[in-house]
């Protein structure tokens, strides 16, 4: 196979493979990019409480918390992916999320008590949330195997652009043409930087 | 025809959008990474180093929203822009974070001591990355950020046309439609499987 032959096939058949996540990446964009008719399509995010005990950790859980979340999740039976943050000194948060689901766990520290809330399911909530999902710090193989995906699709946007570039300027009557849309860019691209 | 205007947008489109799609791409690999980079560095991604202090505020009244003071610290520095504001603490102090793209900058209002200071960030490559990557929206009130919302809203459209019109291009070409079905079930079943499983 020519090497010119080979650049063709690579930038096609990427795309045919990463189709549905270089859809998902640009729709959810524009979610996150015009949020208020979503919000008002939507309407305001609602929770509804699903469980509420008493629940008493040994030691009040340090900054970072991951060890103490994992816990809580496993001694309610809800281990997967999750989040941890602290929205107040006296408050730990535990957010156990997939694509479809979100339930909040909120550790009320003076009064030892847990309570578990569901979110109710949002489109475009299922989008963003596909979108921000990454990093390779949960402890599920699936999760690191999304995480692979998205350099993937990191490194397929970069070939698909130098790939792009290659093809245009093996077709001599374009050129010109394109050469003014790549400069164009770049300067667009730099004068917004500079002004920002 | 048709098909030469359909491929002749697809490859403008991609060259005028290239360094956006870079940037995509690029920052979407540090945010993936981020652990490793904060291993990295030792710590906190974000570092913000002292630049200057100076008098300010003397004539500030009282009880003028916070919103309005980091209006009029940034226009007195010569720095208006996308920022976001954090105050009154209980002091009177306000914080300012002027998210510019290159040299993002936090000022400490501290009105007991009549001074601001004003800090800027140490640049970091996975920073500046991340940062462009969540800039967007129509919610501030300066036209450059609009156009960037514009530029992000322009990347949109372009990567469902580059979907769309790539499907259209392989089909045209008979040679490749059995790898390229096979490459596309391939991927539709891996992304179904990730849909059902975490």
């Amino acid at each position: 196979m020519r090497f010119s032959s080979f650049v063709r096939r690579l930038h096609l058949y990427l795309g045919m493979s990463l189709l549905p996540w270089f859809l998902m990446y640009g729709l959810s964009s524009l979610v996150f990019n015009h949020p208020r008719p979503f919000n008002y399509l939507f309407g305001p995010t609602e929770w509804t409480p699903r469980l509420e005990r008493s629940y008493d950790l040994p030691v009040i859980p340090d900054r970072d918390g991951r060890a103490f979340g994992a816990k809580i999740l496993k001694d309610l039976g809800l281990e997967g992916a999750f989040g941890v943050y602290w929205p107040g000194p006296r408050e730990f948060h535990v957010y156990r999320f997939d694509f479809w689901n979100a339930t909040q766990v909120r550790y009320l520290l003076d009064e030892r008590r847990l309570v578990v809330l569901e979110k109710k399911f949002r489109w475009d909530h299922f989008l963003t949330g596909m979108h921000a999902r990454g990093g390779f710090e949960q402890a599920t193989f699936g999760d690191d195997a999304w995480a692979a995906i998205v350099d993937v699709v990191g490194v397929a946007m970069i070939l698909w652009v130098a790939t792009g570039v290659y093809m245009w300027w093996q077709v001599r009557q374009t050129r010109r043409w394109g050469a003014l849309a790549l400069a164009a860019g770049f300067a667009s691209f730099l004068a917004l930087l500079m002004v920002l | 025809m048709f098909s030469r205007l359909i491929r002749r947008i697809h490859m403008y489109l991609g060259l005028f959008l290239a360094p956006w799609m870079l940037m995509y791409a690029a920052s979407t690999i540090a945010m993936n990474h981020r652990a490793w980079f904060q291993r990295h560095y030792g710590g906190p991604l974000v570092v913000w180093e002292k630049e200057a202090e100076r008098r300010w505020g003397g004539d500030v009244p009282a009880g003028l929203p916070a919103r309005a003071v980091a209006a009029r610290i940034l226009e007195d520095l010569g720095i208006e822009g996308a920022h976001t504001v954090n105050g009154p603490d209980a002091s009177g102090g306000v914080t300012v974070v002027r998210s510019a793209a290159l040299v993002p900058r936090r000022i400490r209002y501290l009105p007991a001591e009549g001074k601001l200071v004003i800090e800027k960030q140490v640049f970091r490559a996975p920073v500046f990355l991340e940062r462009m990557h969540r800039r967007r929206g129509y919610e501030q009130p300066h036209l450059r950020d609009d156009l960037w919302a514009v530029s992000v809203d322009a990347v949109v459209a372009a990567m469902v046309f580059w979907a769309l019109s790539g499907l259209w291009m392989w089909w045209e070409m008979r040679a490749t439609r059995a790898w390229g079905l096979m490459f596309a079930a391939v991927g539709l079943a891996l992304f179904v499987l990730f849909l059902a499983t975490i």
